[in-house]
């Protein structure tokens, strides 16, 4: 009995005493967790200002060379004396094949997200979503090469002669489809951004058309839609956000994509109404031209960076507001 | 047993002499169901009357809301679910796999557990399904759209904001909206499953009342948990027990003399 008396005693002692020690060190453990997690969101905003500001820097003589006249200039002759450089074609081939490729992988990608999820027998889903996820994984040189060795000829030799033949002397489309036909095209590298960014937006569409309750889709069903109009009414308004979600990472990629797009652009700084005549972008421009630069030109390449990180920033900014104003539409 | 005959808000006619024979709207004989190999429904034999509302009870599990997804074919957008047997809605086969589903859907309505609102507007939720059907002008289309809400009992709350989300809406409303969108397409039968057991009492209230006035214009089935509303809102009541339809009358007579022992169990709450 007294043992026991004593022992609870002490107990009684160590218990208070005990805990608050416990709990100071997960007092320690909290403060030291929320300063990595602190430290390292900050770190985001420490490289983005840093990558800004080096490239500003970097960019200066130039800007201070040819100011705005920089953006509406199309003649590149960095070896001219003094150089004349002007960003108007890689912008124009920029966003002329992010465009082109958007155009054909949004309606592509989410019509094979909808396969996908609404309509594929279950035996067949797996196979076409391992190709979609093979398709994502595939390096982007490959892609150049096989767009340089096998979609460009085929793409010269065969659809481009027949897209100039049926436009030919239509006003305005004749002029986009005019020829002569080029193995190196802007419409070339439209079609592999395509193909490249088309996993992006199958791949997250899959995911959110995933997470609309089937009770929902019941409903709508319920009330006789056919699939097209509960994947138009329902699906996709309910997973708006997260399927634009989508198509921005997939744009963000068709704005900055390199490798591919340098092997078949052709890189040609002069800005043609056709979409079968070779072009370039701001990134396939900095790539072929950087390691041999120097003094200015070196500096309007990089202001050319610059110009694709603002691009970039801007279509962002419009799809945040292109998102707000469907809220709104649908009463929010 | 007059216990069971509820005390709270009964609409007034209930604890009625039964109503006559009702023409036979819904007419299901020797229905079998099966989930892959599982028998879900045996031998279901029942006939739903003309504007009248059949209530389905029984535990968990029993295949009330299976046979309920009979009638409108829901079950025909899951690979491994089939329905073997003869199931009319008038002179149609249901069962028919040549059948036009979204017209059958077009004829029979269904009223979900949860509310499901469409995302979009209220007004939009509503002229939706009517414009899967017709094709008619916006002035038309705000009256019919007026008339469904006020059809849900709804239209007095969301008058003066048609162009908020139906998301918006409290769940009681948004019950009453799913409802008013089902009415607005002008079914011939409405099935409701179990449509109040997400809804607080005074929505429910609303809504058995509602259920009430819309048997005057349709033919309506209703599963429920809730064997106090299988009582307040229904003419005939089914008790369903492992799949089997094990008792069929009016539900004066089910709820006061049952005739079978398992019947009385079930609502006397000796199991369930």
């Amino acid at each position: 009995m007294a043992d026991m008396a004593v022992q609870s005693d002490v107990m009684e002692a160590a218990g208070p005493y005990d805990r608050a020690k416990a709990l100071s060190a997960f007092k320690l453990g909290d403060a030291t967790f929320y300063w990595i997690t602190r430290i390292s969101a900050i770190s985001v905003l420490l490289i983005l200002g840093g990558i800004i500001l080096s490239l500003i820097v970097g960019a200066w003589p130039a800007m201070k060379e040819y100011g705005f006249a920089f953006l509406w200039t199309q003649r590149w002759a960095p070896s001219a004396d003094p150089p004349v450089l002007g960003a108007l074609g890689p912008v124009y081939g920029t966003l002329i094949t992010s465009f082109i490729a958007m155009l054909i992988a949004i309606p592509v990608g989410i019509g094979i997200a909808v396969f996908l999820t609404e309509l594929c027998p279950q035996w067949l889903r797996r196979p076409i979503g391992i190709a979609v996820e093979l398709l994502a994984g595939i390096p982007s040189i490959i892609y150049g090469m096989w767009g340089f060795f096998v979609l460009g000829p085929f793409l010269a030799n065969t659809f481009q002669p027949l897209m100039i033949k049926i436009f030919d002397g239509v006003p305005l489309l004749g002029a986009v489809f005019a020829g002569p036909p080029s193995y190196l095209s802007l419409f070339n590298a439209a079609l592999i951004l395509a193909i490249m960014v088309l996993p992006f937006i199958t791949a997250i569409s899959v995911d959110v058309f995933k997470t609309v309750p089937p009770v929902l889709k019941e409903a709508a069903y319920g009330m006789g839609c056919t699939t097209w109009e509960v994947v138009r009414s329902v699906v996709i308004p309910y997973t708006r956000v997260g399927v634009i979600g989508g198509i921005m990472l997939a744009l963000g990629r068709a704005l900055g994509e390199t490798m591919a797009v340098t092997f078949i652009i052709g890189n040609s700084f002069r800005i043609s109404s056709s979409i079968f005549a070779p072009g370039t972008t701001i990134s396939a421009a900095i790539a072929s031209e950087f390691a041999e630069s120097d003094g200015l030109h070196q500096s309007g390449l990089i202001l050319l960076g610059l110009l694709l990180f603002v691009l970039t920033f801007f279509v962002l900014a419009a799809a945040r507001l292109m998102l707000l104003r469907l809220e709104k539409k649908a009463g929010k | 047993m007059t216990d069971l005959s509820v005390s709270t808000s009964t609409p007034s006619h209930v604890a009625h002499a039964p109503l006559p024979e009702a023409p036979p709207k819904v007419t299901a004989r020797n229905l079998n169901f099966y989930y892959g190999e599982h028998h879900a429904l045996k031998n279901i034999n029942l006939t739903l009357g003309t504007n009248r509302v059949t209530a389905f009870i029984g535990p968990s599990g029993c295949g009330k809301s299976t046979l309920l997804r009979i009638f409108n074919r829901m079950y025909d957008l899951y690979p491994g679910q089939r329905a073997v047997g003869q199931l009319m809605l008038d002179q149609t086969n249901i069962l028919d796999p040549k059948l036009d589903l979204n017209l059958l859907r077009a004829r029979v309505g269904m009223v979900f557990q949860k509310p499901t609102p469409f995302p979009m507007t209220i007004y939009e939720n509503i002229a939706f399904g009517i414009r899967l059907y017709e094709k008619i002008s916006k002035s038309e289309m705000d009256d019919r759209v007026e008339k469904a809400l006020r059809g849900g009992a709804l239209w007095n709350e969301v008058k003066d904001k048609l162009n908020a989300s139906g998301l918006s809406l409290s769940g009681g409303q948004q019950q009453r909206l799913c409802i008013a969108r089902t009415v607005a397409v002008r079914p011939e039968v409405i099935l409701f499953d179990e449509p109040c057991s997400a809804l607080d009492p005074i929505s429910t209230a609303k809504v058995e009342e509602l259920i009430q006035e819309l048997s005057e214009d349709y033919t309506i089935a209703i599963v429920t948990h809730n064997m106090q509303q299988a009582a307040r809102v229904s003419d005939k009541t089914a008790f369903m027990y492992l799949g089997e339809l094990i008792e069929f009358d009016d539900t004066n007579k089910i709820f006061t003399s049952p005739g079978d022992r398992r019947t009385q169990d079930y609502i006397t709450g000796r199991f369930g």
